[in-house]
């Protein structure tokens, strides 16, 4: 009973951190709208300014904490707010989701280059009053521990009074119900939600410091981890409640304690000695079961800036052909490393093609795609190879990776159940949770699981070795361990599920599926039931995620339970996708391949040039490789923002000159095809090739535009319209501008008049 | 027996109470009117028959049928179909395919008898309210008076027993607003009912056989639309105690 008592009293010690984290989440998204996925970041780098303060400046403690949390915590938080938060008014969920993920990369990234670059640095962080305790009900309570206790009621109670008892909370709170309204009240939302970034800040910076002792030497992802514990709290506060979440805070402390008093800290039951990192992500599901049925959502995309055209069945077709054709042409050029860089990116797109059908379409998130992908290796390995290992089975067989698939389909929707009928954001915390549970538990299981079910007796192993080592295929005669015939198998693979998808989108079910992501509210009227529409989509969504993920696996060899399952990865492939253009099959391409450069081929490229030119070595390797390293992801991910229908649509529009002038774009192929011949046939280098296709992708659409301006004003005008207030000031008035006038009026002819009014 | 019967239905927001012990009904072929105030409710009361708010108090009932524990779909399943007074368009598709996909979804749980074309029957609407001409354009380019009619085609698509309408006429010029008062009229020959929220007065009093009027959350009269015209708690409403006297 005593000790039961001494745990209670550390539970609550512990909770107390968490509820001044989670009550910053909640300031942040009760009057900004945005969860505030960087909060952990934010705390982290808080903590390192302290200690950088403490330890290398010798900074006394006191005004350390207050420079720490009062100044620069505060002081991230709104240049946070200015440079990023801002730029998201009238974007979609799922763009207000990414981009604090991308801060969570970045802030990360910054530090990691800050502080780790020479990877050796060794920060223990200690507590407060030199780990002085005071003895509480038996327990011996650091003083540290009783600050955290203290400031969490301070905080909790000054918030809640600030929120709901003032001029100034109401406000704030008004600014996330409807910010014009607000302004035409007289209201200033964008200070009030510097304000709020600011105070979240503060809070972060808080808990970050005070949890900081607690990790031994300090690492960046772990104490961000161990911040990201926090965010169930806020969770069962719906996200707008402070005493919500000061409960739910309390109670993730003290079952975390409970589960060390009853297991003995872990030693008690083997298999379940990481049951206590994943406590956190088990409350959120018990959370998310508890929270009450939300409303039915209405077209909050309408007034978003996302827009996504779809291909036409012709041209997803030639599309794909020419997929192919071209990564067959650029394999032929590539040395072998360069191929093994584009098939790690090949199965990247084909795990991020998933997204497309989900996210794209359905409007739905799922943040836990390594998770599918370790998922369906377990579940392929466990049929092809088994314990026996390598030596019975040399190539991946077709009815593993069936079994893959449905295995991650019925896992996908077992997960998804408790979440749909909630909000996309929360269904993206259930799957990012639900990844941090199959980590500890599944991937970092090193022990063999006996069990023994109506007198059955077996053993699994999961991750017994921390590895598995996946075949590649070996069918039809090719052996697919070559890796230039796996790239193609890939590509292929890619390029028939694309396809598929853009054919699945042109059908019945795809645009109930986009019905479904513009306005639930409508499609429920109309008959639709959502929940299962939700539900089937998620399923597919996951197969498809098995499948690309068995391949990555494949491409990986042997993969081991530490290599990408902490949720990081998974954060960063999403964040990449909706950068590349989510709702295209192409965005999806392009994530792969991007994240591969970015992250292989990018460091590599400036490490050779800082090794070929010494003198410079400070730019190539020093800047220009670390930031690519640290904070390159982030950084795409930060300008979403500015472009939320992402990359692909851009490179779309790049090349829309060339759709208007066929025999040009002819003439242009038929160019790069004779390059090709040519540096296959080794009479140019390799380099050439890259520098002239890159050089004519820019040149020819700008040559195009100036050469038949007409052609691309017009299309122009019909797809981005023009300031209609404007037409006729800085070029002369056109009959075609009538139609347009016409048109925008409501008073208009069939839409094809447009362009067939002479100009 | 009415088709739909609103018996007691309250609706409270924390402390503030939307509606009060409403009672409203509809009949088969017939259109009914639903007036007041803004704030008066109205739009509050649809979202109860849909089911896409939960009543606080009082029952929904449909062809005799209890539906107020129903979820929407199962209610649209029922016959109920509404347009929205703030657009609910789907925004990613064109006006033809907004109208379309109602239909291929009906077609979903509709009996197999009942399925229909959804090309054709789409065809068929869009040529009806007049859309055809801007059938492939973007749903988010085309004026408001035209999307609310893009509204009314996809719910005429899941062949509504009782069709709930939430300010049709705004954004559409007054003879668009007379064209449309007719084609109410020919829609509820076949037997639907029409319940019809609207603020042009003009257009409630010269199609609506009856009409119910609320305010602040409570209903102050019924009665046809001459009974309507001369009720002094309406006229109260309308234009303040002391402004008409």
């Amino acid at each position: 009973m005593q000790d039961f008592l001494a745990y209670t009293v550390l539970g609550l010690c512990l909770g107390s951190v968490y509820a001044i984290a989670a009550t910053g989440l909640v300031v942040t998204y009760s009057t900004s709208g945005v969860f505030n996925f960087a909060h952990g970041a934010v705390a982290t780098m808080s903590a390192l300014i302290f200690w950088q303060l403490r330890f290398d400046w010798d900074v006394p403690a006191p005004i350390a904490i207050v420079l720490t949390v009062c100044v620069f915590a505060p002081l991230i938080g709104l240049l946070l707010e200015i440079v990023v938060i801002r730029g998201l008014q009238g974007t979609s969920e799922v763009t207000r989701l990414v981009t604090p993920i991308a801060l969570l990369l970045g802030v990360n990234g910054a530090a990691t280059w800050i502080w780790f670059r020479s990877g050796s640095r060794n920060i223990v962080p200690k507590k407060f009053f030199g780990g002085s305790k005071v003895d509480i009900l038996g327990q011996a309570v650091f003083y540290h521990q009783l600050i955290g206790v203290a400031l969490a009621v301070l905080i909790a109670g000054a918030l809640y009074i600030l929120l709901f008892r003032t001029r100034m909370g109401v406000t704030m709170r008004a600014t996330v119900d409807d910010r014009s309204l607000l302004m035409l009240n007289g209201g200033r939302p964008d200070r009030m939600s510097m304000f709020s970034w600011a105070i979240g800040a503060a809070l972060a910076g808080l808990a970050g410091v005070l949890l900081s002792p607690q990790q031994g030497a300090l690492q960046i992802f772990a104490l961000t981890l161990l911040i990201f514990d926090a965010y169930p709290a806020a969770i069962v506060g719906r996200l707008r409640s402070v005493p919500l979440a000061y409960a739910g805070a309390m109670v993730l402390g003290l079952s975390k304690l409970y589960f060390d008093w009853a297991s003995d800290a872990g030693q008690k039951w083997l298999a379940l000695r990481n049951m206590r990192n994943a406590i956190p992500a088990l409350l959120l599901f018990g959370a998310l079961l508890i929270l009450p049925q939300d409303r039915l959502r209405g077209a909050i995309v309408a007034r978003t800036r996302e827009r996504f055209r779809v291909p036409t069945m012709r041209q997803a077709v030639a599309w794909g052909g020419v997929l192919i054709a071209v990564i067959w042409m650029l394999q032929t050029l590539m040395s072998g490393a360069a191929v093994i860089s584009l098939a790690n990116g090949m199965s990247l797109s084909l795990l991020a093609i998933s997204l497309v059908l989900l996210t794209g379409y359905a409007g739905e998130i799922n943040l836990a795609i390594f998770t599918f992908a370790g998922i369906a290796l377990i579940a392929a390995w466990q049929f092809d190879v088994g314990p026996g290992g390598l030596a019975t089975k040399e190539s991946l067989s077709v009815p593993a990776i069936l079994l893959a698939i449905c295995v991650c389909a019925v896992v996908g929707g077992l997960i998804a159940l408790p979440a749909l009928r909630l909000r996309g954001l929360y269904l993206g915390l259930a799957t990012f949770a639900f990844g941090i549970v199959v980590n500890q538990l599944v991937f970092l299981q090193t022990a063999s699981l006996h069990a023994n079910i109506f007198g059955l007796k077996f053993t699994v192993n999961l991750f017994t070795t921390g590895s598995l080592t996946m075949p590649k295929p070996h069918w039809f005669g090719i052996n697919f361990n070559d890796q230039r015939n796996f790239l193609m198998l890939m590509t292929v693979m890619f390029a028939l599920i694309g396809i598929g998808l853009i054919a699945l989108r042109r059908s019945a079910y795809g645009r109930m599926v986009v019905a479904m992501k513009d306005s639930p509210a409508a499609c429920a009227t109309l008959g639709l039931n959502v929940t299962r529409l939700k539900l089937g989509v998620f399923m597919l969504s996951s197969g498809i995620s098995g499948l690309g993920g068995l391949m990555w696996a494949c491409q990986q060899r042997t993969l081991a339970n530490n290599n990408g399952f902490d949720g990081f990865q998974s954060l960063t492939l999403f964040l990449i996708a909706v950068v590349g253009g989510i709702g295209y099959v192409s965005g999806a391409l392009l994530a792969g391949i991007f994240l591969s450069v970015l992250s292989v081929v990018g460091p590599n490229v400036l490490n050779k040039l800082g090794a070929d030119y010494p003198g410079l070595h400070w730019l190539f390797v020093s800047t220009l490789g670390n930031f690519t390293k640290f904070v390159g992801p982030a950084l795409v991910g930060i300008g979403l923002g500015k472009n939320p229908t992402g990359i692909a649509e851009q490179v779309m529009e790049g090349f829309r000159p060339l759709r208007r002038t066929p025999g040009a774009a002819a003439v242009w192929g038929l160019g790069i095809f004779g390059l090709w011949i040519l540096a296959w046939q080794e009479v140019i280098g390799n380099w050439t090739f890259a520098v002239a296709v890159i050089l004519s992708a820019v040149l020819v659409p700008m040559i195009i535009k100036a050469l038949y301006p007409d052609k691309y004003i017009e299309e122009e005008l019909a797809i981005h319209g023009e300031d209609l207030d404007q037409i006729g000031l800085g070029r002369p008035f056109r009959l075609s501008d009538q139609a347009m006038l016409d048109n925008a009026l409501g008073i208009v002819p069939p839409p094809r008049e447009v362009s067939h009014v002479a100009p | 027996m009415s088709l739909l019967e609103c018996r007691n239905v309250g609706m409270k927001f924390g402390g503030a109470a939307a509606l009060s012990e409403v009672n409203v009904t509809a009949e088969a072929g017939t259109i009914t009117g639903l007036i007041g105030p803004n704030g008066a409710g109205k739009t509050t009361l649809f979202n109860c028959i849909t089911g896409l708010l939960d009543p606080t108090a009082g029952q929904i009932i449909l062809d005799g049928k209890d539906i107020t524990a129903l979820p929407p779909f199962k209610r649209a399943r029922g016959g109920v179909a509404r347009t929205f007074q703030r657009l609910e368009l789907f925004t990613s598709l064109t006006v033809r395919e907004n109208v379309q996909v109602a239909g291929e979804i009906r077609n979903r749980w509709g009996s197999r008898r009942g399925r229909v074309d959804p090309s054709d029957e789409c065809a068929r609407v869009l040529e009806m309210l007049g859309l055809t001409e801007l059938a492939d354009r973007d749903v988010s380019e085309i004026p408001t008076g035209m999307a609310r009619r893009v509204e009314m085609g996809r719910a005429l698509m899941t062949r509504p027993r009782i069709l709930l309408l939430d300010e049709p006429a705004s954004g559409q010029d007054e003879q668009e607003t007379e064209e449309f008062g007719e084609l109410l009229i020919q829609l509820c020959a076949d037997g639907t009912a029409i319940l019809l929220v609207e603020h042009d007065v003009s257009l409630v009093m010269r199609v609506c056989s009856y009409i119910q009027v609320l305010d602040f959350g409570r209903i102050i009269a019924t009665g046809t639309p001459s009974d309507i015209q001369t009720n002094q708690a309406v006229l109260d409403a309308y234009l303040g105690e002391d402004q008409h006297a």
